[in-house]
């Protein structure tokens, strides 16, 4: 765990839980795993503060306890959960383009809580959908529970371990920590509920004005005694199913901009063949013959056979080998490389954060050490046809920035410079690494700068949250159009316009924070496929 | 060659004309100094994808923090009082959903104590309202009594009379035992503390001391 991860947790927990639940969080990402007395210790917190900060990260998935001899509990944190925090929106996103608003609610759901049990999303997931519609209709809990069922039979959504029971429980007393199983079998499979019901309507919109005087407490506690049948199964997001569906998405995007439409449906029709058969960290998919290829392309896709076989020899001689050809029978096996496709995908990247930092003649010099691997300083310059010196300079304004790396070769045992090698070469992995830490870095500073943004201006924020409420008050008893001006123009034209250049600055950090996270997606992925390669 | 440059001049154990230095060039100057916190950049960055999914993935963001700090696992400081009492104060207040984690999913320690009086008769009276239909099910109370003889407390007169007085008596006796055992748990926690605390404190003065040792070096080297 470098430190601009750990600092980006820490803002990350900050925003999420509060300052106590930040606290204790990166107490435990920076030691590793703790016991409950010792974390209370180190921290200067309460006890109480902390079990509750505790119980909270537990609940998020954040951190997991395991017990150890003499009935010890250790508390550990997992910080690649936390830092997935960043990826939410795009998890939620893509679910509302699959499943559309059902199935983006309940993944919101799931993700705003942790973790739920199945008849609780679905009940809450109602609720929320009936508010949005109009006066007269509601959602039926039937429908609601359809989608469910279908993120679990595509995995998208998958249950908890289990607290697994003693059997024999009479051999002295409970231990301090319930043992969690994860049942393989069980993992999608969805327990049979019959939810009949329709989504209530709540009184007035008491979460969406946060200003707003409420007279009443929502009592829903009242409906959450009776037991439900599905109770102690809980359910979570299936971070790396989505991860999966990133990365394949990645990949046709990639085929349809290398080559064309077609090609990248004939990749997509392979990719959902062996989105079932193929684990997500596979590095090949199942291989897949053209016969298959062709009965499973989306119908009203019209190309015969014959054009298929010639893209996908087309695919298969590609020098990026997305598609590799695994064998002859069947009409010609051919399986999708996920490390090559990748690696390709993570080398792009680089050249063109090169490029839009250093500029196209960098970039070419670059590929070009890309391509040859090692070359001496005399034949980068021959060989990308720009003057000596300039090459010089960018050569080592990229070697200063550790894109690219030095390879000594001494002629003699005494390593004396005149009589040794330089190589530059480019090492793709540690490239990958270096730029990832930047992206945390930058993620960072761009959390930093919002909260800083926020700050400054927070009384002005305060003031127009309290305008806000109050003509939303006013308007609720039906007040004059010109009562309700002379309400708006309590916030003046400067404080307005003030207003407005922080929300287009906050917009604008918080969509570059997104999008930088695209970039960590694609690097981490081919981080974690190399290392598991080797 | 270090002839030539003279005493005193850096005799490079190189060949400069090999780094790509003419003879007789000057050479850069030493940076002394740390580079400037925001570089002026050679190139503009490229401005931000835009779209409507952007738009949307954008829109959700902001609500999800917004939602978040609503929910009950937002855990505020508790903040000290304000010199005035602020009348918006009133209607800023945002009001949390409860949320009772489920402890059968969590370590029993995670239990807060005070809490845990205060929630046992809920939970209980929960059971019972449910069990209280089916209290003629002697299986239930078989089950019970189980429960209790295996905490053997030497109790077991007491849980005898019980099966014939029902519920009541028994959530009570049920609450009782937990602040007995809470009890116990405080004694031994405190004992414990107590213990290990000596060596932990000593253990981490030291450990200050350490640190702010190895500053001290730091700071030496950079000078």
């Amino acid at each position: 765990m470098t430190q601009a991860e750990i600092k980006l947790c820490s803002l990350l927990l900050q925003e999420h839980f509060g300052e106590i639940v930040e606290k204790i969080g990166v107490h435990l990402i920076k030691t590793g795993s703790q016991p409950l007395r010792v974390i209370v210790h180190d921290t200067g917190t309460s006890l109480d503060q902390v079990k509750k900060a505790l119980c909270v990260l537990i609940q998020h998935n954040l951190v997991i306890y395991q017990v150890h001899k003499r009935g010890v509990v250790e508390y550990e944190a997992q910080c690649s959960r936390v830092l997935r925090m960043l990826r939410f929106p795009r998890y939620i996103y893509t679910t509302k383009a699959l499943y559309g608003d059902t199935g983006e609610l309940i993944v919101e759901e799931l993700l705003l809580n942790g973790k739920m049990t199945m008849s609780a999303v679905v009940k809450k997931v109602a609720d929320r959908l009936t508010d949005t519609m109009e006066d007269g209709k509601t959602m039926d809990y039937a429908e609601v529970s359809n989608t469910f069922v279908q993120l679990a039979d595509t995995r998208f959504v998958q249950r908890c371990p289990m607290v697994h029971a003693p059997e024999n429980s009479d051999t002295g007393p409970p231990p301090p920590a319930p043992s969690l199983v994860v049942n393989e079998k069980d993992m999608y499979l969805v327990p049979k509920l019959s939810l009949i019901g329709k989504g209530k309507r709540r009184r007035s919109s008491d979460e969406d004005a946060a200003g707003e005087p409420k007279a009443k407490k929502p009592k829903r506690t009242t409906d959450n005694k009776e037991p439900t049948p599905d109770d102690g199964i809980y359910w979570q997001t299936n971070l790396d199913r989505f991860h999966q569906h990133f990365r394949d998405q990645a990949i046709v995007n990639a085929v349809a901009n290398r080559m064309d439409q077609t090609s990248s449906e004939i990749v997509r029709a392979m990719l959902r063949m062996s989105e079932v058969t193929t684990s997500s960290d596979a590095p090949f998919t199942q291989p897949l013959s053209s016969n298959e290829i062709f009965r499973s392309l989306p119908v009203g896709y019209n190309i015969s056979k014959q054009v298929l076989d010639q893209y996908l020899t087309l695919l298969a001689d590609d020098p990026l080998e997305f598609v590799g050809k695994s064998g002859d029978s069947g009409g010609g096996m051919y399986v999708i490389n996920f490390h090559k496709a990748l690696a390709s995908l993570a080398t792009a990247t680089l050249e063109s954060v090169i490029q839009e930092r250093f500029g196209s003649r960098c970039a070419r010099i670059f590929r070009l050490v890309l391509q040859k691997k090692h070359l001496e300083q005399k034949q980068v310059e021959d060989f990308a046809m720009i003057p000596a010196k300039e090459a010089k300079d960018m050569l080592y304004k990229m070697l200063s920035e550790n894109f690219i790396s030095l390879q000594e070769i001494p002629k003699t045992p005494d390593h004396a410079p005149s009589r040794t090698f330089y190589l530059y070469t480019v090492n793709v992995l540690s490239a990958a690494r270096m730029l990832l830490h930047r992206c945390y870095k930058s993620v960072t500073n761009l959390i930093e700068r919002r909260q800083f943004e926020t700050k400054e201006n927070k009384r002005l924020l305060e003031k127009s949250q309290r305008v806000e409420a109050i003509i939303a008050s006013v308007q609720a008893t039906g007040a004059e159009e010109a009562q309700l001006q002379e309400i708006e123009e309590m916030i003046t034209a400067p404080e307005r316009q003030q207003l407005e250049t922080l929300k287009r600055n906050v917009n604008k950090l918080d969509a570059s924070e997104i999008q930088v996270d695209e970039t960590i997606f694609l690097l981490e992925s081919y981080i974690e496929s190399t290392m598991k390669k080797q | 060659m270090a002839g030539n440059k003279g005493r005193g001049r850096a005799a490079y154990t190189f060949n400069i004309e090999a780094v790509g230095f003419g003879r007789g060039e000057k050479l850069p100057d030493v940076v002394l100094k740390p580079p400037p916190l925001f570089p002026d950049t050679d190139y503009k960055p490229v401005p931000l994808k835009t779209g409507e999914s952007e738009d949307y993935m954008l829109a959700l963001k902001q609500e999800l923090r917004e939602t978040m700090k609503r929910k009950p696992y937002f855990i505020e400081k508790s903040e000290e009082k304000p010199d005035i009492e602020r009348y918006s104060k009133k209607y800023m207040q945002v009001y949390k959903e409860e949320w009772i984690p489920d402890w059968r999913r969590l370590p029993r320690e995670m239990m807060p104590r005070k809490k845990c009086r205060k929630a046992g008769p809920k939970l209980k009276n929960a059971k019972g309202t449910d069990k209280g239909s089916s209290l003629i099910n002697t299986a239930d109370i078989l089950k019970k009594i189980e429960e209790l003889e295996k905490r053997g407390e030497g109790e077991k007169s007491d849980e005898e009379n019980e099966e014939t007085e029902g519920s009541k008596e028994k959530n009570k006796d049920g609450d009782d035992d937990n602040d007995d055992d809470n009890a116990e748990q405080e004694d031994y926690d405190e004992e414990e503390q107590e213990e290990e605390n000596d060596y932990i404190n000593s253990y981490f003065e030291d450990g200050d001391d350490f640190g702010a040792d190895s500053d001290d070096n730091m700071d030496e080297a950079t000078y």
